[in-house]
């Protein structure tokens, strides 16, 4: 097998995407603008975790935003609780719980004071949470359309959840108001390169670490058991831990994504953790390839920024969606690899790769031979 | 004893309404095993239609339920026929397509008929309330608990007691071996679409009187159907009935004792979990494996 090729060309296609982006703020002079390609940016951090359980382990997750909305309102709490006095009530109390007749800090608001913690949270918490999820669902060998509704009502009671607990949240309006995010001393104005560069390396690091898990051992396991699930139990793996393990991890960089979002942004929402945000990810994920990493990124940048661009000139601020909604279908009838899919056949059938094509072409043939 | 038929009474509204939604969407996924997202979508279209059909040509409520039955039928059909049909070996891709399909269906709406909300009149004879063992309902609301029941008996006699029932039962248990007895499946799945999206007009339209209608009134409506129907099981029908009637009792008397929003916070959570323990549903035998 002559995969060596195409692996290293992967790597390189890869890293050229890295270097392009963290290249924009040298030649592009715009906070406004800068602050709009970072939200991009956050989009294709979760376009890329739901890759991961989406694409590699076959779990499509339709209530990914839960995860990325815990880590938006773990960093919107710890940022919220460094606003300077002037924003918050007595004694240190955020608005609006002072607005809504709170005397004092509910306990599970106090370490948020530590920003280290809130750091920490935004992760961990939403890992932990797929974690319960996953081995909920996995250790009952719920997999497929049911694992799909499952998430997808999971991500609905979060979201009723916040919005009802009015008192600790915020609600509808979520943590607005927020100081800045700093580290050391350098400070992340949501409007600056600096705040792009964080957002630009995060993605990097996500992008190549997560390349690094779907090409080791246990990415390989996980898309075996994609393809033929109770083959890999025969063979004795527990398929339900590589299960749990890759839905934590996805959970974990959508938390990523959303203590970025609120950086950006500036506030957090439950529209952050709403239906149409997770399955707008689905969206992006299906358009720029599910199977490819990069691709989702692409994906969730093109759909994105496409939608952008509609959504401020006049003709189609109303009908961006009808035209997105149209874009998508015709993606999933006959796209279902998404942009990656169509460009790595076009590739096999350039000159250069032809041969290794081949054999990976006769190669699938095979593996369809013996799954039928 | 007022207060517990109130309380039922209003469990049973809200059972009734949710069989109606889920009704046309038990059809198509048990029959079809197609995830319709797009369901909420038709619901919605059916209640823009009644307020189409009522405030610009002037026709109640109840004579627009057969056109409107049609109309949709006809949108389903031809849903089934462009997108559906390319997607049955590939059953997560239906719920990306239907999703695509409503969120067009969503935005065209808003783009024709506006974004604010509309209102459709209850019809006069049935706008006051009916005295029920010492508990007072409105009488509208007991006419959809009524006709939600003979649209679930009439889709019983198509299902039990018609040739084309058969050949639907026929293909839900084993559609290669039904075809290979010369039963035209793409002709019937595609029957059952247009079925489907014909109840959920008439759930839309005889929903319109009780809540606002707007473009996006159906995203609601397609998630607890949803849970309706794997509460239910996939493959029977009396489940669908009797997983309403559990959710809308349930519903109702959380809300009574807590919040709407946790209310409906804790019947998702008991739906996770039913789904984890048994999920064939509560009243279905498994037919396929």
């Amino acid at each position: 097998m002559n995969l060596t090729g195409k692996s290293t060309a992967r790597l390189v296609l890869y890293l050229a995407f890295c270097a392009a982006i963290l290249l924009v703020p040298s030649v592009l002079d715009d906070a406004f603008l800068l602050n709009k390609y970072s939200r991009y940016l956050v989009f294709a951090i979760l376009a890329v975790s739901l890759s991961l359980s989406w694409g590699y382990a076959g779990i499509l997750n339709l209530g990914q935003a839960a995860t990325f909305g815990l880590g938006s309102y773990a960093m919107a709490m710890g940022l919220k609780l460094r606003t300077v006095p002037v924003h918050t009530g007595s004694e240190g109390l955020p608005d609006f719980m002072v607005w809504n007749n709170v005397t004092e800090l509910p306990w599970f608001w106090a370490p948020f004071h530590s920003m280290t913690f809130a750091i920490l949270a935004g992760l961990l918490i939403p890992a932990a949470f797929a974690a319960l999820l996953g081995w909920f669902m996995f250790r009952g060998r719920i997999t497929g359309v049911y694992a799909s509704i499952i998430t997808l009502a999971v991500l609905v009671v979060v979201n009723l959840l916040i919005i009802d607990q009015q008192r600790y949240t915020g609600g509808f309006n979520g943590i607005t108001d927020l100081a800045q995010f700093e580290v050391a001393g350098f400070f992340f104005d949501a409007y600056s390169a600096t705040t792009y560069y964080l957002v630009a390396l995060c993605l990097c690091v996500v992008l190549l670490l997560s390349l690094a898990v779907t090409r080791s051992k246990t990415g390989m396991i996980l898309q075996a058991i994609r393809d033929q699930e109770n083959r890999v139990r025969f063979f004795g793996y527990d398929v339900a831990l590589y299960q749990i393990f890759v839905f934590s991890l996805s959970a974990g960089i959508a938390g990523l994504a959303g203590m970025l979002y609120t950086i950006v942004m500036e506030f957090a929402s439950p529209t952050f953790l709403s239906v149409p945000l997770s399955l707008s990810v689905v969206i992006w994920v299906a358009v720029g390839g599910r199977q490819s990493l990069l691709g989702a990124a692409i994906g969730a940048l093109i759909v994105t920024g496409v939608q952008g661009a509609l959504s401020e000139t006049e003709v189609f601020l109303e009908s961006w969606m009808l035209i997105m909604g149209g874009l998508f279908v015709l993606a999933v009838l006959f796209l279902p690899k998404g942009i990656a899919g169509a460009v790595s056949m076009a590739v096999d059938r350039l000159p250069f790769f032809a041969g290794s094509a081949r054999k990976s072409a006769s190669n699938v043939m095979k593996t369809t031979e013996a799954a039928s | 004893m007022e207060l517990v038929v109130s309380q039922l009474l209003t469990g049973l509204s809200i059972a009734s309404i949710l069989m109606l939604v889920a009704l046309g969407l038990a059809v198509i996924y048990g029959v079809t095993g197609v995830i319709n997202l797009a369901h909420g979508e038709f619901v919605m279209l059916g209640a823009y239609c009644a307020w189409f059909l009522q405030s610009q040509l002037g026709m109640g409520l109840l004579e627009s339920l057969i056109p409107i039955f049609f109309i949709l039928a006809v949108f389903g059909w031809a849903v089934e026929a462009l997108v559906i049909r390319h997607l049955y070996d590939r059953p997560l891709d239906t719920i990306l397509a239907t999703w695509g399909i409503g969120v067009m269906a969503q935005q065209a709406i808003r783009l024709i008929a506006g974004g604010e909300l509309r209102y459709v009149e209850i019809p006069a004879f049935l706008s006051g309330s009916v005295s029920l063992f010492g508990a007072s309902e409105s009488a509208y609301r007991l006419f959809i608990l009524g006709l939600a029941l003979v649209l679930f008996g009439l889709t019983w006699v198509i299902y039990r007691r018609t040739s084309f029932g058969l050949k639907l039962r026929a293909i839900t248990q084993n559609r290669e071996i039904a075809s290979s007895f010369g039963i035209n499946s793409a002709r019937i799945y595609r029957s059952t679409f247009a079925y489907g999206a014909g109840i959920a007009g008439l759930a839309g339209a005889l929903v319109s009187p009780l809540k606002s209608v707007s473009p996006e009134m159906g995203t609601t409506y397609v998630v607890d159907a949803f849970m309706v129907v794997v509460l239910g099981g996939a493959q029977s029908l009396l489940g669908t009935v009797a997983s309403s009637g559990i959710l809308g009792e349930l519903s109702g008397f959380l809300a009574f004792h807590s919040n709407d929003t946790l209310a409906k916070a804790l019947v998702l959570l008991a739906i996770v979990i039913l789904i984890r323990f048994r999920p064939e549903g509560l009243f279905s035998t498994r037919v396929r494996s």
